[in-house]
């Protein structure tokens, strides 16, 4: 047992702060809430560039070669950038379907054809959105109706996709479909790659509860997709639902505890602001949120290095769950501290432009989204401690 | 960075385990209930292992979390990490017999209102194992410190009789050893905090761990209770409190061990996210439990008791929250 990361990591620490320095463009550096933008345009110029810079200097995804946008990095590097990139609030990308599910799950289990999408995805050069969710299929997943029915060369898809991320903006789609309606929920299921200019796609934007209208539904109505467009076997596309990067898997949690933890930050000034910096409650809250946050990154830090011995890390669910499920406690902690001001969003009289109600409501979604806080339990018990299913 | 135990810390775990596994049975902790001098022989099978009180945190940490897990009632707190630490710190010669397991002792510090500050009070509180022990270090407002033979002393009642608390009178004669600059105090209180956090994080997964196996074989409308979903949520709430808390006491005892300027937040953290860990266990783990959970023939109540009394001693959750947010605004 010991802290350090030893010497290399130094060295490759030092590289990121150069090259973010050197190349990290304003719009980065301004630390707001990435996850949804409030720009007019879904991805804008700048990030579109930010992307491609990174991916041609080796800082997309370092744990992969070059020609994907990486430097070979090994796992603690990966966490070192990670930790870097997240404790200055820099985002790699704006749209994630891209460069961290899809182009894993091609290079994994695509035809060389597929497998050559990889880099465009990976680079931002094309924008790929992710056919899942569905009106009955949200937690329960495998329950997806969306149909495919094979005819010659080509599959007729026919159904219904919902929360579909940068559907409006996409050039392609991967598109969970169902091809067996006969078999087990889960066995009936494949992947197809859909060009989002094929005829058939209707895409009504959706509006959150916060404003921002970056998800979809997207109808689909006898939408013709090429058989060669099928990833991996037919009827095998449900183990492909869990495609992600797996090496950087045991990392992603920094990016949530560094956001707890300038949140934390936000909130001393905050108290100090409006003058309960020594009201002996709200001390009390915010310091117990600093201590949740600070064992969850210790917590983070044992999985991580686990995983980096080539063990199991089951930290994963636990991060998710701590970490959405605390992010919102404190937000709420926020709107508290100002009294009769906590739901004021007018620029000139609310606190940081409404950052702590705007915030509140985003951190709804993560305690939704990419597996609810029930789930996340659910896993825990059944797959962690073992506990029987119902 | 690294979390996995060394090879010797692997062995020290292990050898501990197996050790109090076999020695220090729930039956024990009920016959010291009646008899203080019930775990004597345990107490000389453990000895062996003062020395890791001034050796590396860590090490004490895999220790104390042995002995929390069976809540082994010997003087091992009061003795390795408390006494010996602050003769350690004073430069008092008798430190070689308390390592060699021959001499026991404590440390008095708390004044009336329980807080471990130095203070001018001669009645001192919240003394573990007072009565059992060669001697008391009592430390005064001056850092001076008396080692006293014997002195009065008056048992607190509390929950828990695994470790006996003790009102000390110290305005009794003793014998000078020295003073404890407040910098080497607050080291020794450092480490024991952390220490005990160990402790307590090896108390709540015991309790974590007795849940989870009636969860599995408790039958109600003819399946396992741990089926229940409502159960389980429980389930997986207390074992990600016992996670955290096991990794910040870890990397508190690292941080300790190598000096980092972050260790004194690091050990706020890691007592109160223990002291959380183990409230949510005793809580959950006797709802998990029902009405059998309840009753003295039980076991769950002896790791309960222990659990609760360590998350008040050296400062509670909110006094470490209190302490933490001093250094946050």
């Amino acid at each position: 047992m010991h802290l350090d990361w030893g010497p290399d990591v130094v060295a490759f620490r030092a590289e990121l702060v150069a090259f973010l320095d050197e190349h990290a463009p304003p719009q980065t550096r301004t630390r707001r809430d990435f996850a949804t933008s409030d720009s007019d345009q879904i991805i804008p110029g700048w990030a579109k560039e930010w992307q491609a810079t990174l991916f041609d200097h080796g800082w997309m995804i370092p744990g992969y070669p070059p020609e994907l946008g990486g430097r070979n990095a090994t796992p603690v590097q990966t966490l070192v950038y990670l930790e870097e990139m997240a404790a200055r609030g820099i985002p790699r990308s704006l749209h994630f379907p891209g460069y961290a599910i899809v182009a894993p799950s091609l290079l994994e289990y695509g035809t060389p054809e597929q497998r050559a999408m990889a880099p465009a995805a990976i680079r931002g050069d094309t924008v790929w959105c992710i056919g899942m969710s569905e009106p009955n299929a949200g937690s329960d997943l495998a329950g997806l109706q969306t149909r495919a029915v094979q005819d010659g060369d080509r599959f007729i898809v026919n159904g219904q996709k919902v929360w579909t991320s940068y559907a409006m903006v996409a050039q392609r789609c991967c598109l969970y479909v169902r091809t067996d309606p006969d078999a087990p929920k889960h066995k009936g299921i494949s992947l197809l790659i859909l060009d989002m200019d094929t005829p058939g796609i209707d895409i009504r934007p959706l509006t959150h509860i916060n404003g921002n209208a970056d998800f979809a539904e997207v109808f689909l109505t006898d939408v013709e997709v090429p058989v060669a467009n099928l990833v991996g076997a037919l009827n095998d596309g449900w183990r492909m639902t869990q495609g992600s990067l797996a090496h950087e898997r045991a990392g992603l949690w920094v990016e949530g505890v560094a956001r707890l933890e300038q949140t934390i930050t936000g909130l001393v000034d905050l108290a100090h602001r409006r003058g309960v910096a020594h009201d002996p409650i709200v001390r009390r809250r915010i310091a117990e949120g600093y201590q949740r946050a600070a064992s969850l990154r210790a917590l983070g830090y044992k999985g991580f290095t686990s995983f980096a011995q080539g063990a199991a890390a089951p930290e994963h669910s636990y991060m998710k769950l701590a970490s959405s499920e605390l992010g919102k406690e404190l937000y709420e902690l926020g709107m508290e501290i100002q009294g009769a001001y906590g739901p004021v969003i007018d620029e000139e009289r609310g606190e940081e432009a409404g950052r702590w109600p705007l915030s509140f409501f985003v951190s709804f979604a993560n305690t939704i989204a990419g597996g609810t806080s029930e789930i996340q339990r659910n896993i825990i018990a059944q797959r962690v401690l073992g506990l029987p299913r119902a | 960075m690294n979390f996995s135990l060394t090879d010797d810390q692997e062995l020290l775990r292990d050898s501990a385990r197996h050790l109090l596994e076999h020695q220090c049975p729930p039956a024990l902790l009920r016959a010291h209930t009646d008899d203080l001098t019930a775990a004597d022989d345990l107490w000389h099978l453990l000895d062996d292992f003062v020395p890791l009180g001034i050796g590396p945190l860590v090490d004490l940490c895999v220790f104390m979390e042995a002995l929390g897990s069976v809540a082994a009632p010997v003087p091992f707190f009061s003795t390795a990490c408390l006494y010996a630490p602050v003769l350690e710190a004073i430069g008092e010669h008798d430190l070689d017999s308390v390592l060699d397991g021959h001499a026991t002792g404590t440390v008095a510090v708390a004044g009336a209102d329980g807080v471990w500050h130095p203070n001018a009070e001669s009645r001192k509180t919240f003394v573990p194992d007072a009565a059992r022990v060669d001697l008391v270090a009592a430390v005064n407002a001056d850092g001076a410190v008396t080692l006293l033979a014997a002195p009065p002393v008056r048992r607190i009642e509390t929950l828990d009789t695994t470790r006996p608390l003790y009102d000390v009178e110290t305005a009794v004669p003793g014998t000078s050893a020295g003073v404890i600059s407040r910098a080497a105090l607050d080291d020794v209180l450092l480490r024991a905090t952390v220490a005990l956090a160990a402790e307590m994080v090896g108390t709540a997964r015991r309790l974590f761990d007795m849940t989870l196996a009636y969860a599995k074989e408790r039958i109600q409308f003819d399946v396992p209770i741990g089926s229940f979903q409502a159960v389980q949520h429980k389930l997986a709430d207390m074992s990600l409190d016992v996670e955290r808390a096991w990794s910040a006491v870890y990397y508190a005892a690292m941080a300790v061990d190598a000096g980092d300027p972050d260790r004194t937040r690091a050990m706020h953290v890691a007592k109160a996210a223990a002291g959380e860990a183990a409230r949510r266990a005793a809580k959950d783990g006797i709802q998990i439990h029902g009405g059998i959970g309840f009753t003295m023939e039980h076991d769950l109540h002896l790791f309960l008791r222990r659990a609760l009394a360590s998350e008040a001693l050296l400062g509670t959750t909110g006094d470490h929250h209190d302490r933490l947010a001093e250094l946050l605004f």
